[in-house]
């Protein structure tokens, strides 16, 4: 205290520093979002005996591609299907079960005997014209986008 | 920053041997062909990187824990992997430890090996490796060995700061980089890489049981390349794709 008055220690935070803060904190939530998408569950699922493939998808001016790496299965085997307008579902067969056992995991019991996957497209697609291929364990989806509004240039 | 980590060694290290980094980045190709050159020559733990820069996790083999960032060896060779994606923010401190604790034990030369994302990796039959050097002569090396040079271009992550601190430190120093698929594991682009890396180091590796493998690499490699993929976004890795404005 001096002379009545209350003298704060603290040194108020520039605005700068308060949005550099505000920047980390937006960061560390982003950073969570983000693993618990794509971590928050295991890569496999027990009760329908399926892994899930490592997928990705494009997008480009044209068309979404997805793709997904699907080592160990039967190409004759492969599913894939417009579950609604902006996902696809992805399943195929494996040539021969996979245990965790061959993992070297002993503190788990369970087999895989396929792929499954439901991939979400971030954009408007037209899915009735999807074509696929499998070529080198990777299956690739192409999807056309679906055309906007024309805006006239004048 | 550096007193958070460090090396902590199990056995005596050699002097004058060639570090190899195997380290996991874009289709993991270091980590699938360092862990295989471990496996085929047999090399023994002899370090591990003790860091609090990295998450908490141990990883257990035969009921045994282990740092995921390890160091094999034997008396020529050293070989730096880790069985975890590197922290995106962890990664300029690692490697600096890294290359400093390998110039204490007089490394004659760092050679890192890594993959270059490819679009169209699923049309190329024979992923092709281009090389990136510290010093001229050695660039006149991979070059006397018909290796393509990476002339240039954008490199980004553990590679990239291993060569620019080797290069800071006058180590000699090369990059081995392998076409490949971005986040998928790709073990034919690591065969690709062992066969470039034994043009300029005795190794002697056959890689047809890691390509007769491929498929199983592939099923196990699944979570480690996922957690790979999110630390890389966050390095920026894009960036490869990029042309650079100064030439």
């Amino acid at each position: 205290m001096l002379g009545g008055m209350l003298v704060s220690t603290k040194r108020r935070k520039d605005l700068f520093e308060l949005m550099r803060d505000y920047i980390k904190d937006w960061e560390t939530f982003a950073d969570e979002l983000l693993e618990s998408a794509i971590m928050e569950h295991p890569s496999w699922d027990l009760e329908s005996c399926c892994l899930e493939p490592l997928c990705n998808v494009f997008v480009s001016a044209d068309e979404a591609v997805v793709t997904a790496d699907l080592p160990n299965i039967d190409p004759k085997t492969i599913k894939v299907k417009a579950t609604n307008a902006n996902t696809i579902e992805i399943k195929a067969s494996m040539k021969r079960k996979i245990r965790f056992h061959d993992f070297g995991i002993t503190h788990r019991q369970g087999e895989f005997t396929s792929f499954r996957c439901h991939v979400h497209i971030p954009v408007s697609v037209d899915m009735k014209k999807m074509k696929t291929q499998f070529k080198r364990g990777i299956l690739e989806v192409r999807i056309p986008r679906k055309k906007g509004y024309k805006i006239k240039v004048e | 920053m550096s007193e958070t980590i460090k090396i902590v060694e199990k056995e005596s290290i050699p002097s004058n041997a060639i570090m190899l980094q195997g380290l996991p980045d874009v289709g993991l190709v270091g980590l699938i062909a360092t862990s295989y050159i471990i496996s085929e020559l047999d090399l023994a733990e002899i370090a591990y990187v003790d860091t609090d820069l990295m998450p908490p996790i141990i990883v257990l083999h035969e009921g045994l824990p282990h740092a995921p960032l390890r160091i094999f060896g034997n008396n020529r060779l050293i070989a730096v992997i880790s069985e975890i994606a590197i922290p995106a923010n962890s990664v300029h401190a690692i490697m600096r430890v890294i290359t400093d604790w390998g110039q204490s034990k007089n490394v004659k030369m760092v050679i890192s090996i890594g993959g270059i994302p490819m679009e169209n990796r699923q049309d190329l039959k024979e992923p092709k490796v281009f090389g990136a050097a510290s010093n001229k002569e050695l660039i006149r090396l991979l070059k006397e060995k018909e290796l393509e040079i990476l002339k240039e271009g954008y490199m980004v992550g553990p590679q990239a700061l291993t060569m620019r601190y080797c290069a800071e430190k006058e180590i000699p120093a090369v990059a081995f980089l392998a076409q490949s698929y971005y986040n998928y594991p790709d073990p034919e682009a690591a065969a690709a890489a062992i066969q470039e890396v034994a043009k300029i180091v005795d190794l002697k590796v056959d890689v047809t049981q890691l390509l007769q493998k491929g498929e199983e690499i592939r099923l196990r490699a699944r979570d480690i390349m996922k957690r790979t993929q999110r630390e890389l976004t966050q390095m920026k890795k894009s960036q490869e794709y990029d042309v650079p404005y100064v030439s």
